[in-house]
């Protein structure tokens, strides 16, 4: 075949991987997601959408039950809500199993023909949603309030079986996270082929103390308080001894954990020793005041997306080389290349040398534009087992990244009788546990979807010869290049997620005169605009639990109707 | 022959296609005995509330509280159930529970029960639409209820040991029956059930 040709073979390839690659960076969503259609308030737009996108029976079936959940839940439909979760959960036990045909598949594919199997986050969150929705449900109907107090208390008893399984696999938060010489020693020596920097230290989900709060608050609520005691002593260790400093938390939630934690002791009795040890300071509670606690959700966990990457085979270095395509809008752009530069790029020392000591001196200053994985000895294995001939057109990887964390809320406060009472304080970071769990996520998939996309190109190229188009002409070629599109097509990158999480979750826990009041949650945003969200709320003599959305774009006709309710109970 | 011999090479993909599809089947119902036991986890199911109901009153009823009873009053013993708590970590319907409580004593004919208090709401509702609108000989009284002279509470509680895919649950029930004069706890019963989970990390 004349050079002439095989030059604008290789052009119409390029052109045709490029347009696919356009082409796949449309999300399933058309137009709004259903979290984006929740945080306008509409609902039954919210719903229609998630039909449309999942199935109930297919490989998405996790993520119908749980965006639909997640919708139910804010329309206060809270028994619906449950239903869905409750299926969610049984999915999730039944993904234990994995199954080998499947994960086959998947080589000879792409991730996203799999079955969707969630995070292992995603499970304490829909255990407290459980908990949540059987709260409201429990403030709304008197006569089976006790039913479902204890349906609530059911979730965390369940959340705290999957906890202590997490915490033996993970080590947990038990001593500080800088004591920990094991993990920083192999961490250090592992560091140059992961991250050029500090990057991936200390982002394993390890255990969830606000799961372990909430848990102490409804148990506190149903006067159980040895399992009170058991749940706020947890979080309170958990969050001084790491938790806080991982998800960027203040250092006073440690302290509302050990007020929590001695009010319990204190009317469970007994504990004076303790009481001593633990330093309490006057809260000023008298036995006349109620206890409240107001949790508020905000806004949208950021999005993942794809980042694509082109993959050859350099023979001139010896080495794969991928280079990242950025496509999309001038922010998703800049973040596909802060990322790709950020977990891939051979921007490390490691990288910098190992590119000098191959020769390949253009690849020094190119380092931030590429990742090169130099084969060496194993080059001419590669050519013998024909990888480099079936990457001559390239091929292309698909990898998930995640959007930058917008976080638009400066602060919320809680106002009684027109007067600021306490401020609503981060105790979970929804936004911050997605983000890491990609970065731990990253380095994995990228092997993955390496691995696999030379297996798919070797196959191709396999069954090519087979059939007898291994002639170097025209004919091979277009048939070399059909292979390489069909490739690209499914070469998508595994962007599911449960969408309609909040980005942070705060917590205030204020002591009222027992009886009813009226509430008003202020936020504030970095626009200068400011949400009230207000509602009618009964003080017991126990504890009480109440929760609220908050979403930071929610249109100005929906902000002035959070005056009224927008999703407390 | 060229072409042959490819086509023989499918012949093994073909048959194993097949084997496979084969294998998959649509839904399939049938129906089988209530009382047969169709495990599919350790979650607390239909036939541990049987069991569990059954070998409770009948250890509750070997208890002398029975004869002591007939024996002092000359009638069989009214028991009320007061409230059975969940605090296990399973979602359990306690009412099913409950029914199964009540069927398994009211079979031994040794006590009866009393209506709870929402169902005694209902009845004496309709005495009341009967004092009005029924006729005389068919009109039931107020003022003649039974009062219970025994009341059964109790609690659920549970424990879950978990290593890999191997999970131990152990289930507590415990019940007691106060004598509502004295306020004596004539019977205190207890039943456990261990359950033994296995799954398999892989599967086809």
């Amino acid at each position: 075949m004349s050079a002439r040709i095989k030059k604008a073979v290789t052009l119409c390839i390029v052109f045709i991987q490029a347009f696919l690659l356009n082409a796949c960076s449309i999300t399933q969503f058309n137009h709004l997601s259903p979290a984006q259609l929740a945080q306008q308030g509409d609902f039954v737009q919210a719903k229609q959408n998630v039909i449309k996108s999942y199935s109930k029976t297919g490989n998405d079936r996790l993520l119908y039950h749980l965006e639909m959940a997640s919708l139910f839940h804010l329309e206060k439909n809270y028994l619906a809500s449950n239903e869905q979760l409750a299926i969610a959960i049984t999915l999730i036990e039944s993904f234990y199993t994995q199954s080998v045909s499947e994960l086959a598949l998947v080589q000879l594919s792409g991730p996203t023909y799999s079955t969707y199997k969630g995070k292992a986050f995603y499970l304490p969150q829909i255990h407290i949603m459980k908990a949540l929705n059987y709260n409201a449900l429990a403030k709304l109907s008197s006569d089976n309030a006790q039913y479902y107090y204890d349906a609530a208390l059911v979730e965390m008893r369940q959340l705290d079986v999957f906890l202590n399984q997490l915490k033996e696999q993970s080590g947990g938060y038990n001593t500080e996270q800088d004591n920990d010489f094991l993990a920083k020693n192999v961490y250090q020596i592992l560091k140059p082929i992961f991250a050029p920097t500090d990057l991936l230290e200390n982002i394993d989900y390890k255990d969830d103390a606000f799961a372990h709060f909430l848990s102490g608050v409804l148990f506190e609520q149903s006067a159980e308080w040895d399992s009170a005691r058991l749940q706020y002593e947890r979080a309170m260790f958990m969050y001084e001894n790491g938790f806080a400093k991982q998800y960027q938390l203040p250092e006073q939630i440690s302290e509302q954990a050990r007020s929590g934690l001695i009010r319990v002791m204190r009317k469970a009795g007994g504990y004076e020793n303790e009481l001593r040890a633990l330093k309490p300071t006057n809260t000023g509670e008298t036995t006349q005041s109620a206890n409240v606690t107001l949790v508020q959700n905000i806004g949208i966990a950021p999005k993942r997306k794809q980042l694509n990457l082109m993959l050859r085979a350099n023979s001139e270095s010896k080495a794969l080389v991928m280079t990242p395509i950025l496509l999309g809008n001038y922010k998703e752009r800049q973040a596909q290349m802060r990322w790709f530069q950020m977990l891939h790029a051979d921007t490390s020392l490691f990288d910098i040398m190992q590119n000098y000591m191959l020769g390949d001196l253009g690849d020094v200053a190119m380092g931030a534009l590429t990742k090169r994985l130099p084969l060496g000895p194993l080059w001419d294995d590669a050519v013998k087992l024909g990888i480099v001939d079936a990457l001559q057109f390239g091929a292309r990887i698909s990898v998930t990244y995640l959007e930058p964390l917008d976080n638009q809320v400066t602060h919320s406060e809680v106002w009684l009788n027109g007067q600021p009472l306490t401020t609503l304080l981060p105790y979970h970071s929804v936004s911050l546990l997605t983000l890491q769990d990609a970065l731990k996520q990253a380095n994995a998939e990228i092997h993955a979807a390496l691995s696999r996309e030379i297996i798919k190109a070797l196959s191709a190229r396999k069954a090519l010869d087979k059939v007898g188009f291994e002639q170097n002409n025209l004919l091979g070629n277009l048939a070399k290049l059909t292979t390489s599109v069909v490739n690209a097509i499914t070469a998508s990158a595994d962007t599911r997620q449960w969408q309609t999480l909040p980005a942070e979750i705060r917590v205030a826990q204020v002591s009222l005169p027992q009886g009813e009041h009226d509430v008003i949650i202020k936020t504030y945003f970095r626009s200068g605009h400011i949400i009230e969200q207000s509602e009618h709320i009964t003080a017991n003599n126990v504890m009480s639990l109440w929760h609220t959305r908050t979403f930071a774009n929610a249109p100005s006709e929906q902000a002035a109707l959070t005056n009224s309710t927008l999703n407390m109970e | 022959m060229k072409y042959n011999r490819k086509l023989l090479k499918l012949v093994p993909f073909a048959v194993i296609s097949t084997l496979a599809l084969s294998a998959c089947q649509s839904t399939k119902v049938q129906r089988i005995d209530a009382n047969q036991e169709v495990a599919l986890s350790d979650k607390w199911n239909g036939k541990d509330s049987q069991l569990v109901s059954e070998a409770m009153i009948s250890d509750m009823l070997s208890f002398p509280w029975v004869n002591d009873h007939l024996k002092k009053e000359g009638t069989r013993p009214a028991i009320i159930i007061q409230s059975i708590r969940n605090k296990s970590h399973q979602h359990i319907a306690v009412d099913t529970f409950l029914n199964d409580l009540k069927r398994a004593i009211l079979r031994s004919g040794q006590a009866d029960f009393v209506a709870n208090k929402e169902i005694r709401e209902e009845i004496r509702d309709e005495r009341k639409d009967q004092e009005l609108n029924a006729s005389l000989e068919t009109q039931n009284e107020m003022g003649q209820e039974q009062g219970a002279d025994y009341a059964l509470s109790g609690t659920i509680n549970s424990f879950v040991d978990q290593q890999g895919g191997t999970r131990v649950t152990f289930y507590q029930v415990d019940l007691r029956l106060i004598d509502m004069t004295s306020n004596r706890e004539v019977w205190n019963g207890q039943k456990k059930i261990q359950k033994l989970q296995e799954r398999s990390g892989y599967g086809f």
